[in-house]
């Protein structure tokens, strides 16, 4: 205050205070400090030039970076993967990535024995998308949906993480150097006992030169190796008839006529996704050229599903349809080889399998007119007679001419036969075997029980098995030793003469996994330290610069020719294939006569989704729905409708089959197109001790099995099934309705949801499909105009095959949940392209109907007008899209979308399944950082893939030039096998696009609603001998 | 039969005189509630409870507790909201419409019916906002300025709908205000207990019973009246533009909105007779309320219902005579396909069971009357479960149908809206008037003047 007074007075000198005008009693009072602040516009410093050394010790920027950091620190510190030291940005920027961007790395898929070429897409390291390679000569850029999924086994939070050793049924982790010192010390010791490994089919060079090598240093060593499926049966048959070789490949889209008996070409056996293409392509709606698919099979399969006649055959009879076929073929001239076929008549065949002569006697003329163009193709579970008279008939209507030459199925080790594998039992039994080694297999799953595997493990010194997680073999082990994903692995492949697929590493061992091949290398070292990541790639490097690279004669040094393989992933070798010749005498091999079979047969199938059970624990596999019955988390005894009510049974009763003393207990399905008396069941199912995803989930099959069958080693006459009284409810994810409810039958005709039509009728009048439609429709207000880049999608019915793996694709690109069984059975599956399977006519001879159906992106979409939030809109370029953050769930958009395609996220799916196993942070890595994962609440649905457009305009805008339809694919049309998907600009009139989606065959779905849906249908057109469906 | 049409039926029996009406009205308050009163309010507010766990299970776990699947998004949520809407309905009715009607027997029952209206809509409120899957964003849907220029979609029936219902809740709720105005000041001269005089007092509004304060209220009054009678009929016609204004066949229906609001009345006064059976009785108000009035709304009863019956008909003759087979489909799947249990019950309780109303007898038997009343409670609620769920259920692609099944949850919730209103209305049965004192007495025998020159006119 005295100072305050002291300058009153110097300031009441200089200046008159006016009383009037004052803001503060210090400006009243005249203090001189506002005195000198009025002088100074700004406070000082507020104009000084920004300075961030000047700022304070904790900064806003720091505290972010520390807030992100740690952040980041918490994200990452209770997490499994491998810990490599202190977190690095990319500071400096390694050469190959650049962040934002997916690279993409050839190698080859592992999940079946046909060894596909595959691109990963890898996002900052991060394998994040599996596609085919388009380079590859076999499955040309696609990729089946096991192959798609598979990404998910990689990110498996239940892999095994380290070496394990049992002691009294308890495993406990271990530490490489200790289980290898102890493996290698029982293999040094082995003496003259035998040492066995057990692997499924061998398709690498190199890793067969590991197992050459290994025997070589443990000279007792034997290896067995065994598909639960396999084409063995055909191959066998094939050398009987034709000397030597495999079963050819086949000329699908050549074939003008196909007969399938019990054989799932598009399904199941061989290459689906080459055979599916092929097959495709002499299905050609442009060139209006149509082949004719007969099937004669007992269950209704992707190939039965697909076919334009198709006759209900227990597959017993097979033999005698085939000669029954031959006979009458025989009769009218049209074979080449003079076959006796007494005692067979395709008319009395007829007669006494109730089957439609029309068919029968179209069939034959078919053949007879088709000769040399035409291919009979026997199913991998008939027996070898069967086979050889299919054999003997292909010959002798020269359709010889329909297999192919320039490349066969190439086998490096032939599978082992039951003969060895009992003789390999009996070893083990009597105490000759020290060692069994189980190389990534798990025969005591696959294995039939009567050959005693599993309890003669038991009599075993040492059980070691490489696998990637538990199962029903590692948990009889004494050591289980992890193994690489194949994203981790090095290798090579040949499952074709000709190609060579290379398989390359996209990502270091996220676990402390070793591959399986490097493991057996460090054992032939004798020293358990012999380890290092680059074992194997060194060998396999080796090998192909000894044995591989020399027979090439390329003119590049061998370190440019090989960066230049794996880069391509394939490496073609000059082979040849003698052109099939049938032995003289094959007439003599025939053996069989007329059928008598009587009671129920089993027949058991490999699973489209899980194949022989590897991928049980994958849950978007496990939630892919069967193509035909569209069941879901679940095998079951597949019947048909009259012997569903021979035996009193309904959907989901239980039932006890049982073929001798081996018994199993599961739940029944009508299935329609079923053979009476045949109980088809599907593999894969019923697992135990493998993880979280598979266990509880349907039934073990592989109890049915038997080292001898009165059949095959898939079908198995005799069975009998009898009603337990137990119901066990089958999770579907489309309602299943009865064929005789004339209230809902056809509905999918009467709705004009299917439109069909047959390939005579389509030949005479073009316009069959577009004159049904009524034009357009009168609108009040003049509708939006498009006037650029319009996206549209384009499916040709006549394609689809009905498999699903663009439902898998479409999973993986957009981050779409597992729900689990529990959620199926609620209706509330999250897939946002699902495949609508109708059936029309008897339930014993239905015609099937298939549509992808996926958000259509309607120009006057009902769900956008309804949305109080506008959480739903319309793009400019035509896209229906969702806004997440804006969208509050009212679910109004989905009551209101006709077709039916938003997804609702009812929970957090993600934490509701199975105690929160896909909130595992490994998980996490998996997720397309292109794609918003959705959270509880939350609508959602088919984007077109809007990511993929996004990042193509940006390429466009970057590169200077106008985006076109042609620069964008969507995730279903890259994994559809037989491009029945196609996506562009609806409005680009020079784009190969434009002529699908103006298709004469083109019709939109509820067309009548004027919604102006975006996804034109090709109507599937029937190769049947009539105009009309 | 000699009927005497130069008189009105009195709307109070047993000449009362306005110091009777006034002791009759006002006896709950004034005394301590008893040991039923205590019982009823503890199995209300053991349902409440039950409701708001499993509310609270939902908030917490998501909308996945209950049985909605991916083609049936609408079900007991909305269902419930619909229901309770409609009850809704019959208060403003009977205090708007039949007031500017000049109908006297409305007094005895109209404050009951308004404040039913008004629980019932607090109870309706509830379901739009918890049946979304993220409730916490529910403020998305009122237009609020924002930075991001974000307006809600004026083209979406839901945002309509909350304009209607917050609308109709805020007249509603300002009507029944109005009117109770004069009853708390009547409360506030006759109480002692200083604490309720002085509340009383305030929410009186400084009432004095002057000739100028009834003026007003006159006016304000008849002007309310004016205002709230459009939001009846309009409340109920937006709530049906939720189906009507979609393309799903059994919704996509130009009948919807007069069907609606025909059903809201026969829902909310078949409610009204619940209740009020059980009040006049409880609290000894059987001269006031009077089986005339129960009377009289069973045959609103019979009106309303034949109405919605013939709204049953006219969507099955509307759907034929279309011809689109998706319509015609729908309409046989709802007789005959996997809802035919519920169909049938909403046809009988709705169409069925209220024609007994056309014999007197049965109009003015308690019992008979109770049962009627609580079937026709129980069929409109199926009713709109029928058209919800049955339509959603099965629409246009077969490859998409699917029978949705309510778990224990949608009962809980459901269970505790009525514990809701059952609380609210027991609540309210203890402290405000139940029935309009000074309408009542303005309406009593001999409160008008006569050329009889008094009340004996009989």
């Amino acid at each position: 205050m005295s100072e305050f007074k002291a300058d009153q007075t110097n300031a009441s000198q200089n200046q008159t205070p006016d009383p009037n005008y004052w803001r503060s009693f210090e400006a009243l009072h005249n203090d001189p400090d506002v005195i000198e602040a009025k002088n100074h516009e700004f406070k000082e410093g507020v104009t000084d030039d920004f300075s961030p050394s000047g700022l304070s010790g904790l900064s806003r920027r720091k505290f972010l970076a520390l807030l992100g950091a740690s952040a980041a620190l918490a994200g990452t510190a209770c997490t499994d993967y491998r810990d490599k030291g202190e977190i690095v940005p990319y500071n400096i920027k390694p050469e190959e990535i650049t962040v934002g961007k997916p690279n993409y790395y050839a190698s080859t898929c592992t999940s079946c024995a046909n060894s596909c070429g595959i691109l990963i897409k890898t996002r900052e390291g991060r394998p994040i998308k599996v596609d085919g390679n388009p380079d590859h000569p076999v499955n040309k850029g696609k990729i089946c949906a096991k192959g798609q999924a598979s990404i998910l086994n990689l990110y498996d939070p239940e892999r095994l993480k380290n070496p394990l050793k049992q002691r009294d049924g308890i495993f406990n982790s271990l530490n490489w150097k200790d289980a290898d010192t102890d493996i290698l010390a029982a293999l040094t010791f082995i003496g003259s006992k035998e040492i066995v490994i057990v692997t499924h089919t061998v398709t690498s060079p190199t890793s067969l030169k590991v197992l050459e090598d290994f025997k070589a240093k443990f000279p007792t060593t034997k290896i067995y190796s065994y598909e639960l499926f396999s084409d063995s049966v055909k191959n066998s048959a094939w050398r009987k008839t034709n000397g030597s070789g495999n079963y050819p490949l086949v000329k699908w889209n050549d074939a003008k006529v196909i007969l399938s008996l019990e054989s799932d070409f598009l399904g199941t056996e061989g290459n689906k996704v080459e055979t599916a293409r092929l097959f495709a392509e002499g299905r050609n709606v442009d060139a209006k050229s149509f082949n004719r698919l007969y099937t004669v099979d007992s269950s209704l399969t992707i190939t039965g599903i697909n076919a334009d006649y198709r006759l209900r055959l227990r597959p017993e009879a097979q033999y005698e349809f085939v000669m029954s076929l031959m006979n009458e073929l025989g009769n009218k001239g049209a074979l080449n080889i003079s076959v006796n076929t007494a005692g067979f008549s395709l008319n009395s065949f007829a007669t006494k399998y109730n089957l439609k002569k029309e068919v029968l006697n179209h069939l034959v003329s078919d053949l007879a007119s088709n000769k040399g163009k035409a291919i009979i193709d026997a199913g991998n579970s008939l027996p070898e007679n069967v086979h050889i008279a299919v054999n003997l008939l292909n010959a002798a209507l020269s359709n010889s001419a329909m297999f192919r030459t320039d490349s066969a199925l190439s086998t490096l080790v032939n599978n082992s036969s039951f003969q060895d594998l009992e003789l390999l039992v009996q070893n083990m039994q009597s105490g000759n075997v020290e060692v069994v080694i189980h190389l990534d297999s798990n025969p005591v799953y696959h294995f039939a029980e009567d050959l005693g595997y599993k309890d003669a493990l038991g009599k075993v010194g040492l059980v070691v098995s490489l696998s990637e997680r538990e199962n029903e073999t590692t948990n009889l082990s004494n050591y289980v030793l992890p193994i690489n994903h194949n994203f981790e692995s090095w290798g090579d492949a040949k499952a074709r003469t000709g190609i060579i697929s290379l398989q390359q590493p996209v990502i270091a061992p996220i676990n402390d996994t070793r591959q399986k091949e490097a493991i057996l290398l460090t054992w032939i070292s004798g020293i358990a330290d012999t380890f290092t990541e680059k074992l194997y790639h060194d060998f396999l490097m080796r090998n192909w610069e000894a044995a591989i690279y020399p027979t090439l004669n390329s003119k590049l040094d061998f370190n440019r020719f090989w960066l230049g393989a794996l880069h391509d992933g394939i490496v073609l070798v000059n082979e040849t294939v003698p052109s099939p010749t049938l032995s003289a005498g094959t007439a003599g091999l025939l053996s069989g006569g007329v059928s008598s079979v009587n009671g129920y047969t089993v027949v058991i199938k490999e699973n489209y989704s899980l194949a022989d059970g590897r991928f049980a624990h994958n849950g978007w596999l496990q939630e892919l729905p069967h193509p035909i019955s569209k069941i879901t988390w679940d095998n079951y005894a597949a019947v048909s409708e009259k012997t569903c009510k021979d035996l009193g049974l309904k959907n989901n009763d239980v039932v006890e089959i049982a073929i001798g003393d081996r018994k199993l207990s599961l739940p029944v399905f009508m299935q329609a197109g079923s053979a009476d008396e045949v109980i088809t069941i599907e593999s894969g199912y019923g697992k135990s001790y493998s993880g979280t995803v598979a266990s509880r989930v349907g039934f073990n099959v592989n109890s049915l099995l038997s080292k001898v069958s009165n059949y095959s080693s898939w079908i198995y006459s005799g069975a009998s099934i009898s009603k337990t009284g137990d119901t066990y409810e089958l999770a579907s994810s489309q309602e299943h309705h009865a064929f005789d409810d004339a209230k809902t039958q056809d509905l999918h005709k009467s709705r004009n949801i299917i439109q069909e039509a047959t390939v005579s009728g389509y030949v005479k009048n073009p316009h069959i499909i577009k004159e049904k439609h009524h034009g357009e429709l009168i609108s009040v207000y003049d509708p939006h105009a498009y006037p650029g880049l319009k996206w549209g999608m384009s499916i040709d019915l006549n394609r689809c095959t009905g498999c699903g793996d663009c439902v898998v694709a479409c999973n993986v690109e957009n981050n779409i949940p597992v729900v689990g069984k529990d959620q199926v059975l609620k209706s509330r599956e999250m897939q946002w392209l699902r495949i609508d399977r109708y059936y029309s006519g008897s339930p014993d001879e239905p015609s099937v109907s298939l549509q992808p159906m996926l958000c259509q992106h309607c120009d006057q979409a009902p769900c956008e007008n309804v949305c109080p939030v506008v959480a739903t809109t319309h793009s400019p370029d035509g896209l229906n899209q969702m806004v997440y953050n804006r969208c509050v769930g009212t679910r109004y958009c989905s009551n209101n979308c006709p077709y039916k395609v938003r997804r609702f996220n009812f929970f957090n799916f993600r934490d509701h399944f199975r105690d929160s196993y896909q909130e595992s942070p490994i998980l996490a890595l998996m997720h397309n950082p292109e794609v918003t994962v959705r959270s509880r609440g939350v609508m959602e649905k088919c984007t077109f893939c809007v990511q993929r457009i996004s990042e193509a305009r940006a390429d466009a805008t970057h590169d200077k030039r106008i985006l076109k339809g042609s620069d964008v694919t969507t995730a279903c049309q890259d994994s559809c096998g037989t491009n029945a998907i196609q996506f562009g600009d609806i409005n680009d009139k020079e784009s190969e696009f434009y002529k699908y989606r103006n298709h004469e065959l083109g019709y939109y779905v509820l067309e009548e609603l004027n919604i102006h849906p975006n996804v034109t249908y090709i109507a599937k057109l029937r190769n049947i001998h009539s105009e009309e469906v | 039969m000699n009927i005497d049409y130069s008189q009105e039926v009195p709307t109070v029996a047993g000449r009362l005189t306005p110091a009777q009406i006034e002791e009759l009205v006002a006896k709950p308050m004034e005394t301590k509630p008893n040991k039923k009163y205590f019982i009823a309010l503890s199995i209300s507010v053991s349902l409440l409870l039950i409701g708001a766990t499993f509310l609270a299970f939902s908030l917490y776990y998501g909308t996945g507790l209950w049985g909605n699947n991916q083609p049936v998004g609408w079900a007991f949520p909305i269902v419930n909201f619909v229901f309770w809407v409609g009850i809704g309905h019959a208060g403003t009715l009977i205090s708007a419409i039949l007031f500017l009607l000049r109908q006297k027997w409305r007094t005895g029952i109209a404050r009951f019916a308004e404040a039913m209206t008004i629980f019932a809509v607090m109870c309706a409120g509830i379901f739009p906002i918890i049946h979304t899957g993220r409730p916490w964003l529910a403020g998305y849907l009122t237009p609020y300025p924002n930075q991001h220029s974000l307006w809600v979609n004026f083209t979406s029936p839901l945002v309509w709908d909350v304009f209607a219902v917050s609308t109709y809740f805020t007249v509603s709720f300002v009507f029944w205000y109005v009117g109770l105005i004069p009853d708390f000041a009547t409360l506030r001269d006759r109480t002692a207990s200083k604490l309720k005089k002085t509340i009383y007092s305030v929410f009186s509004l400084g009432w004095r019973h002057s000739n100028r304060h009834w003026t007003h209220y006159e006016k304000s009054y008849i002007l309310l009246a004016g205002f709230a009678t459009p939001l009846v009929l309009s409340v109920h016609t937006i709530v049906s533009f939720d189906f009507a204004v979609s393309i799903i066949p059994g919704w996509h229906t130009t009948i919807f909105p007069p069907y609606f609001v025909a059903g809201a009345i026969f829902s909310g006064f078949a409610m009204v007779v619940t209740v009020l059976v059980f009040v006049r009785k409880i609290f000894d108000l059987q001269h006031i309320i009077t089986l005339d009035h129960l009377e009289k709304m069973n045959k609103v009863i019979l009106l309303t219902g034949m109405m919605v019956g013939y709204a049953y008909a006219m969507e099955f003759f509307i759907a034929w005579y279309s011809g689109v087979q998706a319509e015609q489909f729908v309409f046989i799947n709802r007789a005959f396909g996997p809802y035919a249990w519920a169909y049938w019950i909403m046809v009988s309780c709705n169409v069925i069971f209220p024609q007994f109303f056309w014999f007197k007898k049965i109009r003015r038997s308690i019992p008979i009357m109770m049962v009627i009343v609580i079937l026709v409670n129980v069929g409109m609620w199926f009713e709109r479960f029928v058209i919800v769920v049955t339509s959603l259920s099965r629409d246009f692609l077969p490859s998409s149908w699917a029978y949705y099944k309510p778990t224990i949850v949608d009962f809980g919730i459901l269970l505790g809206s009525f514990g809701l209103f059952f609380t609210l209305v027991i609540l309210f049965t203890k402290s405000l008037p139940v029935v309009s004192i000074s309408e009542v007495k303005a309406s009593a025998d001999g409160a008008q003047p006569t050329h009889h020159g008094g009340a004996d006119h009989e």
